[in-house]
């Protein structure tokens, strides 16, 4: 979008029409559900970020020797876990870590698998296959293990390298979407027309093409973000994820692979994994919104 | 039909083998090789380096690439250097169990997505559909660690239903029939984490594939010529329904292969997914290189099964 | 001098086929065509589809690669590797689309359609945008209130009128007009040739004019050619080809266009039965051994007509 006119003063009474994005809140108001979720992730992102502000990260992972396994308590509201440090506190570092890593693998995955999708679909011929057969052979490599493979490989392991070590095997889906979608908008005339105009490749995809394609962007992003937070917590659980210095939600619940854990301090993994599910759930049903607002076949009214 | 199936297996050979290269250049990357931990930091410098010269740790990576490549072609992966053993030998013990695991999912997969997802399509926007559709709706959300976890806790620790861990109970004899009834029991339960997620997928796609067929013209034709409505299901609207499922069976491997990592960890069930985290724990390389090779080559096969299943189901595919 | 000049035009498409998507053969689209335009006057293509006259019409504005030949634009070979970034030809020929509905970007307000080829060539202030914006609305006959609209919020013959007003913005001088109201209304085409009559005469403009229907090319333009796979058949002025076809292929054409007279009903069916029978007898005479047209072949100061040499 070039520069917007609406400080200009506009002459005569102009009408303005509604925007894509009215039609896509008015979908998310009508399903409760979605909307409930959209209140909810609103509500948790402001009170991690919020709450973790006051929080000292150093002050929680630090052991405790003398409140080992402490039960739930007005002091500890979730109790302790196996080094006497704080569940609850545990737990809202451990949303904030989790939430923003998956916002950050999903934004890198998003950016990469945009441009090569639109690059992709757009020129067709030699580059569209180079790029899918690249596409192709990252398909099938067997990602969980690359994932941990490497973040055991890497010398310097830290946030950022292991959110690009899942970025690095997560583009290819959302590439792959962009470029059939590239395809078919594509071969419709404003493209052409364009062209015509004297419009430059890179601006036609990114300024004609792109935000024909936004719907979709969002609506795929929003579906991403559930799959990479689930994903990063799940490699936190099995070790690979996080280190244990800086708790991610799958760090609480990789306390439970311990038996006596599992079975008889349910407060230590029983709340981590509860949040993963809901926020998981509420974010799968805001982008099942989008999706139903975006396709008007199944547009609730 | 054959072009597809030559063009496919050509796209395997490169696959294949920029595969081996990428696992190799990872393995070399990894800290430290396989002598660094293993041996007594008293021993004399001068020996670990005849060691490695032995090993042919010096080599450059190309050659050590050539080696490798050409010993696991016949079949020899390396030596294990926690385990003492062949490579080959350590991962075949393993492998049996994932491969009934996966077997075992499979099935239950099946046997659970087909029946719901006929009944979700069949009967849609009834109460039992909303039931079905509810669950799809977390299973798309829950990840299976979480599910396995809750599994074990609810029926292996609380309600002590079923083994909290292991491929087979301490003391079974093989062969009889009762240690064959005992691997199934300790196996249904990672069996049924996974299956109760992997179903999501196929549930789904069977409800939307019968509610859409309902409604076209050759089934509203079958009604109308007095077909009985068992009749037009069985006939008409499964059969067209079923057979791409069929053709997603490749895919659901590979599918597989993620999840049996986190579900043999959570149960403790010794199969190829634990041997991995076991060996990248202790840095016992070979085992790893051979474990995400063998992996590799099993998603490749996967898709190729799907990819040849689907030229044969869909003819719109074959004409490409 | 024309203005423009297609000389041995040739635009071939690859087939490709086999295990490794090798070229295996090539669909000659355009086949050696000649054509010349006189500033101010309007050529029309006609053709059957896949005749070519489209992707002549592509080719002319840089949106086929071709093959071979030239293309002279107020003299400068198109043709040849960057002409069209020195001479100014992006601004000097425009083109207009067949499908209103496609060919305006619909998540673009107005504003930034017509404005997309103002950004490209001209600095404007983003007032000065706005104004010049209103201005190219009114002229195609549309209210200075729509800037802000979307291009979902017109009717099909509204947004023909916002394509031509962004075809025009940068003041071209030669437009080519692919199919520009096929997609319309009957009751609507009529106002949108006529409009496009107007801007001809007050711009001056000079219109390749690409169309299937016979009526809308004699009510349009000056000289006509009429395409057969690839290669032109015949070419004239209206009155010689209307009345004087002398190809059997353009002769098929004009019995087939529908006469609302019903009177004439029984006249016309006996025109096109024997000008079908002429087809089949004379086919022979008329085509090569691979059914394609023979070169053209001047029959008089402004008629050609693809047909052999027999004296």
């Amino acid at each position: 979008m070039a520069k917007s006119s609406a400080e200009l003063p506009l002459p005569h009474n102009i009408e303005k029409s509604p925007s894509g994005w009215s039609i896509i809140w008015r979908e998310i108001f009508r399903d409760k559900l979605a909307l409930t979720s959209l209140i909810f992730l609103a509500l948790v992102f402001l009170g991690v970020f919020g709450t973790a502000l006051f929080l000292n990260q150093q002050e929680i992972v630090k052991v405790d020797l003398f409140s080992l396994y402490k039960k739930p308590s007005a002091e500890f509201w979730l109790g302790t876990d196996y080094g006497g440090r704080d569940v609850f506190g545990q737990l809202i570092i451990g949303t904030r870590n989790s939430l923003s890593i998956g916002i950050m693998v999903t934004l890198m995955t998003g950016v990469i698998g945009i441009t090569i999708g639109l690059v992709s679909g757009y020129f067709g011929g030699l580059i569209d296959n180079l790029f899918m057969r690249l596409v192709d052979f990252f398909m099938i490599l067997p990602m969980l293990m690359m994932v941990i493979a490497f973040v055991t490989a890497v010398p310097k392991y830290n946030t950022l390298t292991f959110s690009l070590i899942m970025t690095a095997f997560l583009w290819m889906g959302i590439a792959r979407l962009i470029r059939s979608k590239t395809l078919q908008e594509k071969e419709l005339e404003y493209v052409q027309a364009s062209r015509t105009l004297g419009s430059s490749h890179l601006k036609i995809i990114f300024k004609q093409v792109m935000p024909n394609l936004s719907s979709i962007i969002i609506v795929t992003m929003t579906l991403n973000l559930a799959a990479n937070i689930g994903l990063e917590s799940g490699l936190s659980f099995l070790g690979f994820g996080f280190p244990e210095s800086t708790p991610s939600l799958g760090t609480l619940v990789s306390y439970a692979r311990n038996p006596q854990t599992l079975q008889s301090r349910w407060w230590i993994w029983l709340p981590a994994s509860l949040l993963i599910l809901v926020l998981m759930l509420s974010i799968n049903n805001v982008g099942q919104a989008l999706k139903r607002a975006t396709d008007a076949r199944q547009r609730k009214g | 039909m054959w072009k597809i199936i030559v063009r496919r297996l050509l796209i395997m050979i490169p696959q294949v083998f920029l595969l081996s290269i990428l696992v190799f250049l990872m393995a070399k990357a990894m800290p430290g090789d396989a002598l660094t931990g293993m041996l007594d930091p008293n021993i004399d410098p001068a020996a670990i380096e005849a060691m490695r010269e032995r090993l042919g740790l010096n080599d450059p990576w190309h050659i050590q690439y050539w080696n490798w490549i050409s010993n696991a072609v016949q079949g020899d992966l390396g030596q294990s250097f926690n385990f003492k053993m062949p490579v080959t030998e350590l991962i075949g013990q393993r492998m049996m169990n994932t491969l009934w695991l996966s077997l075992a999912t499979l099935i239950l997969t099946y046997l659970i997505a087909i029946p719901l997802g006929i009944l979700s399509g069949r009967f849609n926007d009834t109460w039992g559909d909303r039931l079905i559709t509810g669950y799809t709706y977390i299973g798309f959300a829950a990840p299976l660690f979480i599910v396995a976890l809750v599994m074990l806790w609810m029926f292996g620790f609380y309600f002590s239903w079923f083994p909290t861990g292991g491929s087979v109970s301490p003391g079974a004899v093989p062969g009889s029939f009762s240690y064959v009834l005992d691997k199934i029991y300790h196996l249904l339960l990672p069996a049924l984490s996974i299956a109760l997620i992997t179903t999501v997928g196929t549930v789904q796609y069977l409800r939307n594939e019968i509610i859409d067929t309902k409604q076209k013209d050759f089934i509203l034709t079958a009604r109308a010529k007095g077909a009985s409505e068992s009749r037009v299901y069985n006939r008409h609207i499964l059969r067209n329904s079923l057979l791409p499922i069929a053709a997603f069976f490749g895919y659901e491997l590979t599918g597989l292969i993620g999840g049996t990592i986190f579900v043999e960890s959570i149960f403790s069930y010794p199969g190829m997914g634990q041997l991995f985290l076991g060996s990248i724990v202790i840095r016992d390389f070979t085992v790893v290189t051979a474990i995400v090779l063998l992996y590799g080559i099993a998603t490749i096969i996967g898709s190729l099964l799907s990819d040849i299943i689907l030229s044969i189901v869909d003819p719109r595919i074959r004409i490409k | 001098m024309a203005l423009l000049e297609v000389k041995d035009l040739q635009v071939h498409f690859p087939i490709r086929g086999g295990l490794f998507s090798r070229q295996v053969g090539e669909v000659k689209a355009v086949d050696r065509v000649n054509l010349a335009i006189e500033a101010g006057q309007t050529y029309g293509l006609v053709g059957e589809s896949g005749s070519g006259k489209t992707t002549t019409g592509r080719a002319i504005i840089g949106l086929n690669q071709i093959t071979g030949g030239s293309i002279l634009f107020e003299g400068a070979d198109l043709a040849s590797k960057g002409a069209r970034k020195q001479n100014n030809v992006r601004r000097d020929v425009q083109m207009i689309f067949q499908d209103p509905y496609s060919s305006l970007n619909p998540k673009k307000r107005v504003l930034d359609i017509i404005a997309e080829p103002l950004r490209n060539f001209e600095k404007l202030s983003p007032q000065e945008e706005m104004r010049k914006a209103q201005e190219l609305l009114e002229q195609v006959g549309l209210s200075a209130d729509n800037v802000l609209k979307y291009p979902h919020e017109f009717s099909g013959g509204q947004r023909q009128r916002i394509g031509i007003a962004r075809a025009i913005a940068l003041k071209p001088k030669l437009i080519i007009a692919d199919e520009p109201v096929s997609a319309l209304d009957v009751s609507v085409q009529a106002q949108v040739l006529n409009f496009l009559r107007d801007i001809q005469k007050e711009l001056n403009l000079t219109y390749l004019f690409i169309s299937h229907d016979l009526g809308i090319i004699r009510h349009m333009c000056d000289r006509i050619g009429i395409m057969y796979k690839g290669r032109h058949v015949e070419e004239g002025t209206p009155e010689d080809i209307f009345d004087n076809p002398r190809h059997i292929y353009t002769k098929r054409l004009i019995a087939a266009i529908p006469d609302i007279d019903p009177l004439q009903r029984e006249v016309r069916n006996v025109f096109r039965r024997s000008v079908s029978e002429e087809y089949d007898n004379a086919y022979r005479s008329h085509f090569d051994q691979d059914g394609l047209a023979y070169p053209l072949r001047s029959i008089s100061d402004t008629h050609m007509v693809a047909m052999p040499e027999k004296g």
